[in-house]
Order: C-alpha cells, then sequence, then structure tokens
C-alpha cells in the first residue's frame, strides 16, 4: 500500500514538473497568455495559428510553406504543458515570443524548419537561430523568442556615433544633399523622405546614398550595426537571466505565479504598472520631472490585471480582476461608490440590442483625487508643477463644485437600439433626351444610420438647458420642442442629435422615436425583469448585448481595427453577452464577462484563439 | 482616361467606397478642340462617407481627411492648368454633398489625352508603365473613337463583396457630344440624343472594372456642310 501512495505522490510530482513551460517566460514579459487546456488546439491549423496578431512577432519562419496542411497536433508540442504567449516593452528593448512543451524534436523541426543550431552558452540549453528568432530547448521545454532593441535606443546610440563623427544630421543631408535647402525644418521633412526612399513599389533597387569611402559607414548602416549589436545584447542579457539565473517572471511576480495555477482554459496577465512605465506620454515627465515621475510611478504600483478565461458547453466566461495600490484604490473605491439609478431603466427599451450602465461618484473621487494627487505634487521643486498646483488649489477653491458634481454626476447609461434608415438628401443628375444636357436636383434618400441613445444622471438639468438656449440663438438647427430639443443634421451632417431633460437625466440620442414618443421613458416597454436587476445589482458597472440582434449589425466603419478585430470574432455567432462588476475596494474590482452562445462550435479551440487575440490586440 | 478613371476609383471609390455616380462628358467641335466635363457625385453615400472621414483609418489604411483629398484634387488643376494645350480649367468641391467636378477646354484632343496622362503619371508611382503609350480616344473630324477605361480587374478581386455592391450600384455615365449630328455609332448600347447631337453610354462602375470594352465606342457624324 506505501508502495502504491509512494507511486501515486511521484508521479503527481513528476507531472507537476512536467507542467513548467511557465518556467522559460522571461521576466520583462509584461502581457501573458497561457493556454492551460491546449489539447483544445489539436484541431487549429498552422495556418490558421500564425495569421493572428499574437503571432505576428515570431511567424516568420513559420510562413515559408512548412506549415502547409499541418495542424498544431502535426507540431511535436506537448499538449500536457501550457502554450505561453508573451510580450513586453521596456525603456531599451521588446521581446516577443512564446513558451510550449515539446514531444517531439524532430516533428517540432519540421515546422521550425529554417532553424540553425548554434553553439549554446547555456549549460543544458540547446540553442537554435534563424534570421529573426531564436529557439531554446530545455529538456522539453521550449522558448521562441525574439528580443529587438527599441527605436528610441537605437537612434540614441547611432545619432551619439554619428554626431560624435562630426557628421551633419544625416536627415537633412539625404533630403537636401545639394546643400540647397535654407529654410526652417518642417516636422513633414522626415515622413516624405522616408516615402521617397522606401515607399518605392521596387524596394529591391534601393541602395543607400554612396559614401566617398565606401569602408566607411553611411547613417542606414551604421543604425543597422547598432540594431545587430543591441539585438544580440539585449538577446544576452534575457537569456542569462533566465537560463544562468534561473529568473523568470515566476520568480519576479508572485502574483503571475499564484495565477498561473488557476486550472482554467486560459490565464491572462498584464502588469499595467510596468505598461504605465512604458507609456509614451510619460517620457516627458520622466525628463522634466524625475520626482513627480517616481511618484506616479509609485501610485500604480501593485497595478496588474489578471484573467481567467473558462470555456463551458454553451458559455465563455473571462473572469478579470484589476489589482492596484492603496492609493489609487482609494479613488476607485470613492468613485464606485455610487448607487444605481433607476430612471436610467425608463429609457432603455426592453427589446434593446445592447445598453451599458456606469454608476460612479465623481464628487467622492474628486475630493479623494484631490487628497492623493496634492501631495505629490507638493513635493515637486519646480516652479512649473507649483504654478500648475497653484491653479489647481485656486479652482479647487473658486469653482462651484456643487454645481459642477451636480450637472455631471458621473453616472451614464448608453443603449443601441439597431440600424435605422433615416431619411437624408442626394443630388441626382436629370439627363434631357432632346440634349443630354443635365441638372441637379436634390430628392429624398434613405441611409442606415446606427441608433444610439447616451444619457447621463444630473441635478442641475438647468445648466445644459443654458447652454442649448444659447446655442438655439445661434443657429436655426437648434430648436426647443417642448419637450425634448433638436440639433438637425448633427449626426454626420445628416440625422438629427435630439437632447431630453426629464426625470433627472440628460439624454442625447438620434432615435427620432424616443424624442417625439417616450421623452417620458417606454412605460410599460422598458427594460424589466432580470435584465433589470442584473443591472441595479451589479457593481459600478453592468453591460449586455445581444449578439443575434447586434453584432451582424455594427456598422465597420464605425469602429477602429482593434474593435473590429474583436467583432469579427464574434459575428455569426449567437448568444448574449455580459458584463458584471463587483463592488470596488481599495485593493481591486472584479469584472465577470459571460459570453453565453447557442449552438455548438465545431473549433472551439480556433474560437479560444479568436478571444485570446482580440485580448492580445486590445492590451497590447 | 484609364488612369483617369483609375486615379478616382482608387482614390474615392476604394477608399471611401460608396454608392457613386460619375459622369464624364467631351464635347468635341468641328475643328477638334472642346471641353471636357468630370462629375463624381457622391451624395448618395454622404453619411457613410462622413462617418469614414471621422475615423483615423480603415482596414488598416489611413483615412484621408478633408484638407488632404482637398489638396490633392487642388494639385491635380494646378497640374492641368499647366499643361499645354489646356485652359479654362474650373473646378468645384462640395463637401456637404459630396459632389466634385473638374471642367477644361482643349485645343486637341492630342492635348487632353497628353495632359491626363502627364497628369496620371505625376499622381503614380508607377512611372514607365506602358500604359501611358495607349491612346483612348481619336479624332479624325468625321470619326470619333473612344476606347475605355481598363480598370484593373484585380483591384475588384480583392474587394469585399459589401463594396462590389455599392460599385455595383453606382452609375458611370459617359457623353460625347459634337458640333453636328451623329450619322451613326458601333456600340449597341449607346443611345443619341434626340437632336442627334450627342451620344450617351451608361454602365455601372463594377461592370466597368469587369469588361473594359464597355464605353468603347466609334462614333461617326454627318459629312460637314
Amino acid at each position: 500500500m506505501r508502495f502504491y501512495l509512494s507511486l501515486i505522490a511521484l508521479t503527481t510530482v513528476l507531472n507537476g514538473f512536467a507542467q513548467q513551460s511557465e518556467l522559460l517566460i522571461p521576466k520583462d514579459a509584461v502581457t501573458v497568455f497561457s493556454l492551460n487546456n491546449i489539447q483544445l488546439l489539436q484541431k487549429v491549423s498552422l495556418d490558421d495559428l500564425v495569421s493572428y496578431e499574437f503571432m505576428a512577432e515570431v511567424q516568420q519562419e513559420l510562413f515559408d510553406g512548412s506549415t502547409s496542411g499541418k495542424t498544431l497536433k502535426d507540431s511535436g508540442l506537448d499538449f500536457d504543458q501550457r502554450l505561453n504567449v508573451f510580450y513586453g516593452k521596456g525603456d531599451q528593448y521588446e521581446i516577443s515570443g512564446f513558451t510550449f512543451g515539446i514531444k517531439d524534436k524532430e516533428q517540432l523541426f519540421t515546422v521550425f524548419d529554417d532553424f540553425e543550431k548554434s553553439k549554446s552558452p547555456y549549460e543544458g540549453v540547446e540553442l537554435y537561430t534563424s534570421f529573426f528568432n531564436n529557439l531554446l530547448i530545455k529538456g522539453n521545454q521550449g522558448l521562441l523568442i525574439r528580443v529587438e532593441p527599441t527605436m528610441e535606443k537605437i537612434d540614441e546610440i547611432t545619432d551619439s556615433i554619428w554626431y560624435a563623427r562630426g557628421f551633419e544630421d544625416p536627415w537633412m543631408e539625404l533630403y537636401y544633399p545639394e546643400d540647397d535647402y535654407e529654410g526652417e525644418y518642417d516636422g513633414e521633412m522626415e515622413e516624405e523622405m522616408y516615402q521617397e526612399t522606401f515607399d518605392t513599389e521596387d524596394q529591391g533597387n534601393y541602395f543607400p546614398p554612396d559614401q566617398e569611402d565606401p569602408l566607411k559607414k553611411n547613417y542606414f548602416e551604421l543604425r543597422d550595426s547598432v540594431n545587430t549589436i543591441y539585438q544580440q545584447r539585449y538577446f544576452s542579457f534575457v537569456c542569462d537571466e533566465l537560463f544562468k539565473d534561473g529568473y523568470n517572471l515566476m520568480k519576479h511576480d508572485l502574483r503571475f505565479t499564484e495565477h498561473i495555477k488557476h486550472t482554467s482554459e486560459g490565464i491572462f496577465y498584464l502588469d499595467n504598472s510596468r505598461s504605465v512605465q512604458k507609456a509614451q506620454n510619460l517620457w516627458y515627465l520622466q525628463t522634466m520631472f524625475p520626482t513627480l515621475y517616481n511618484d506616479v510611478k509609485e501610485l500604480y504600483t501593485g497595478n496588474v490585471i489578471l484573467g481567467d478565461l473558462f470555456l463551458k458547453d454553451n458559455a465563455v466566461e473571462f473572469k478579470v480582476e484589476a489589482r492596484y495600490g492603496q492609493e489609487l484604490g482609494s479613488i476607485y473605491e470613492k468613485m464606485n461608490n455610487s448607487k444605481f439609478d433607476k430612471d436610467v431603466l425608463k429609457y432603455i427599451h426592453k427589446d434593446n440590442s445592447a445598453f451599458f450602465s456606469y454608476n460612479v461618484n465623481l464628487r467622492e473621487a474628486y475630493e479623494q483625487a484631490y487628497k492623493v494627487i496634492v501631495p505629490i505634487l507638493e513635493n515637486e521643486r519646480n516652479v512649473q508643477v507649483s504654478y500648475n498646483l497653484l491653479m489647481l488649489e485656486l479652482i479647487n477653491e473658486y469653482v462651484n463644485k456643487d454645481a459642477l458634481f451636480d450637472t455631471y454626476k458621473g453616472s451614464m447609461f448608453g443603449t443601441f437600439n439597431g440600424i435605422r434608415k433615416i431619411k437624408t438628401k442626394k443630388i441626382i443628375f436629370e439627363y434631357d433626351e432632346e440634349t443630354f444636357d443635365y441638372t441637379e436636383r436634390e430628392v429624398e434618400a434613405e441611409e442606415d444610420m446606427p441608433i444610439f441613445t447616451l444619457g447621463f444622471s444630473t441635478e442641475r438639468g438647468d445648466i445644459p438647458e443654458k447652454i442649448l438656449k444659447h446655442l438655439s440663438r445661434l443657429t436655426s438647427r437648434f430648436k426647443n420642442m417642448g419637450d425634448y430639443w433638436v440639433y438637425e443634421e448633427a449626426v454626420l451632417d445628416a440625422a438629427s442629435l435630439y437632447m431630453i431633460h426629464k426625470n433627472g437625466l440628460f439624454i442625447f440620442t438620434n432615435d427620432e422615436d424616443l424624442a417625439m414618443n417616450h421623452s417620458d421613458g417606454y412605460g410599460a416597454d422598458a427594460l424589466k425583469g432580470s435584465l433589470a436587476k442584473k443591472a441595479k445589482k451589479s457593481g459600478f458597472m453592468y453591460g449586455h448585448i445581444d449578439w443575434s440582434r447586434t453584432i451582424d449589425h455594427f456598422p465597420r466603419d464605425f469602429f477602429n481595427d482593434e474593435e473590429n478585430e474583436i467583432l469579427d470574432a464574434m459575428r455569426g455567432k449567437t448568444g448574449n453577452m455580459e458584463l458584471t462588476s463587483s463592488k470596488t475596494t481599495k485593493e481591486s474590482t472584479k469584472f465577470n464577462l459571460v459570453y453565453n452562445f447557442n449552438g455548438e462550435y465545431e473549433n472551439s479551440g480556433k474560437y479560444l484563439l479568436d478571444l485570446v487575440n482580440s485580448v492580445y490586440v486590445i492590451s497590447k | 482616361m484609364k488612369h483617369w478613371i483609375y486615379i478616382l476609383f482608387t482614390g474615392l471609390v476604394l477608399g471611401l467606397t460608396s454608392c457613386i455616380e460619375i459622369i464624364d462628358d467631351v464635347t468635341i467641335h468641328n475643328d477638334g478642340s472642346g471641353t471636357y466635363k468630370y462629375t463624381v457625385n457622391l451624395s448618395a453615400s454622404k453619411v457613410k462617407i462622413n462617418s469614414i472621414l471621422a475615423l483615423d483609418s480603415l482596414d488598416g489604411k489611413k483615412v484621408p481627411s478633408k484638407e488632404d483629398i482637398e489638396n490633392d484634387f487642388l494639385d491635380v488643376i494646378e497640374s492641368l492648368k499647366k499643361k499645354s494645350g489646356i485652359s479654362n480649367v474650373d473646378y468645384s468641391m462640395d463637401f456637404s454633398d459630396y459632389i466634385f467636378k473638374l471642367q477644361c477646354d482643349f485645343k486637341s484632343i492630342e492635348d487632353l489625352q497628353d495632359a491626363i496622362k502627364a497628369i496620371v503619371k505625376e499622381q503614380s508611382k508607377e512611372k514607365d508603365a506602358e500604359e501611358y503609350d495607349y491612346n483612348w480616344i481619336s479624332w479624325d473630324g468625321s470619326k470619333l473613337m473612344r476606347s475605355i477605361p481598363e480598370l484593373d480587374i484585380k483591384q475588384t478581386k480583392s474587394m469585399k463583396q459589401e463594396d462590389i455592391d455599392l460599385l455595383k450600384t453606382g452609375n458611370y455615365t459617359s457623353i460625347t457630344r459634337f458640333d453636328r449630328p451623329v450619322d451613326r455609332f458601333e456600340n449597341a448600347k449607346a443611345l443619341m440624343s434626340k437632336n442627334k447631337m450627342a451620344v450617351m453610354i451608361k454602365t455601372d462602375p463594377y461592370s466597368l472594372t469587369q469588361d473594359y470594352n464597355l464605353l468603347e465606342n466609334t462614333i461617326y457624324l454627318t459629312p460637314q456642310k
């Protein structure tokens, strides 16, 4: 009996160690998607896999025909290990790649057939390289990684060497080689130069300008050299940490270590504090006000988003926890300390396609933010910051905060009521049969228009009313219709925008029917029942979308590429999506996104990847 | 002509795919001089265009601003004004209804053709395409041969079905006018005006992309008195 127990224990331990592809995730990874149940992916074709954006950074080798007709099952992957996709960008370099378990190395290299074995500086680690990427294999775990210095770093080093060698501004020299330019430098110049140099269709004929001495590098050649050297340097740096020091993301962030133990189909990790540091708009702060930058960084310490993805029979559930530090948490806690405004429900039709409600208390959030931020600003010994702080304190004293925050309390709601035909006008050309001369005539036309309603709670609706009264004096397109206001041809120069101020709400809509016939609300046709209850009980946020009514009618033109990526993943599927949130505490807020769908999906792995890709695109 | 159309198609139709109406109107006097008018009417899709113009990019491509469109159009106008044999260049841009008009007088058909070819070459990245040698119109005093805008069918192959459907709902009208009556013409789809001084062919932009012979016509005039 003891023997069997020992055997079971040993098997458990060995299995536990086998699940360790995550040990190869570098500590610089800011975003990680870890797919646990990758059995689901066996049916996914490799060609489909490499077409995802989250594979974009590492896919060159896979796009050469070696994947044709193969599925992940043929790739030698160990489906008992996690597949971890990671991305991270710091001040100096950017990393991207994935880690995975390996079951059959021979099969693996039928896919990664462009890699050549190189001498590995790490004991027990095999190194394979290709033009762009590096594949490192340790035992039965693989790390495919690409490390690139940031453009800013390459520019900095290249420029430094270039100017130290006594050369002039390379961009000016290239753009005006004859020294015939006497005007001021134009910001568009660089863009034009790039276009002129690189946008030619026949790029094969492009060569950088000659140098007098062919042994000397021109600016672009120097830049390439800097890029190569720094690529190698950072690659070694990342790998030394992983394979010499044994330091990885698991050791770097215990929150990740805990989170990856979850048995959900996939987990998501985004270290917002590091994401904030890389934000371009903080560069100025870091350079000009280093103390303030450190304080802001401090404010974001502990800010991490952890998510779990569950695939169920007829549902996909995405649980997300946003964690933050005490100070930032105290602002969020105050901000989300708000009650649901029941009057909102009057303006949501029971047959609506999608709606959301958002309850925040801007007044309390402002007061708390003031308490947190003012001391930070007071610490900075800088004229400009002091001036801004003075302005902030004066505004705080002089502005009527009661009027301001009673006008816009912060709570709002929105609905999408589908696509309707709206009346517009178009010009047609009419031809005279005698001469074929033509004249223009304006006629009525119809075009599709998505119907939206957006409203916010207010106790001082008289203030926006004042604004509207003044606007109506300025243009005849602004009219007071009694129960509502109308601004003709306001939406896309075609549809009217209606404004309703009733029941403590100020509502903007392009829904003519709502304004003309239901300015007091939909009455018996308003949202009731379980959906209404859920909206009331949810934390600061609630959202509901009926895909069958919504998604296929969403006009692509109204969304950017990234948003369309998500919508495309959902198109053609029916069901509904519901977003709920917990009460916000000083430590965290939890969100739960449940997507219930009807029918079955042939390839749930493909569907999982659609979702992962959508989240990756948003978070990158 | 074909590249002229090509610019409009790639710039306006493929960029701001919409229900489009194009009128291409050439008047040829007995001495070979004449007037060329080109009208693009997108008023039937102004909501869609306004929504697209409100975006930064669409399908990964930068959406031009109204200023960009205006500047590009003005570039063409300025360039056209400088071309030999071209005069009285006039234009209008209506950004509320999205109607764009261009008009110019020409001394001879060859001048018009050369001017358009030169502008297309200036605007195109492809500077040495053999299509620049292609003559799309000729006039010998009694017979006019109009050829076709050979639109790139490949372009439509890469288009989405919804965009193709929109092209199908558009109109392309080609009108040729003369100082004296038309005797006969070869394109069976062409219509003659009641006064016999003009010939019109109507089609849709999508059909044009699929069959570049649609607008091809040879028009014979009655002898000059």
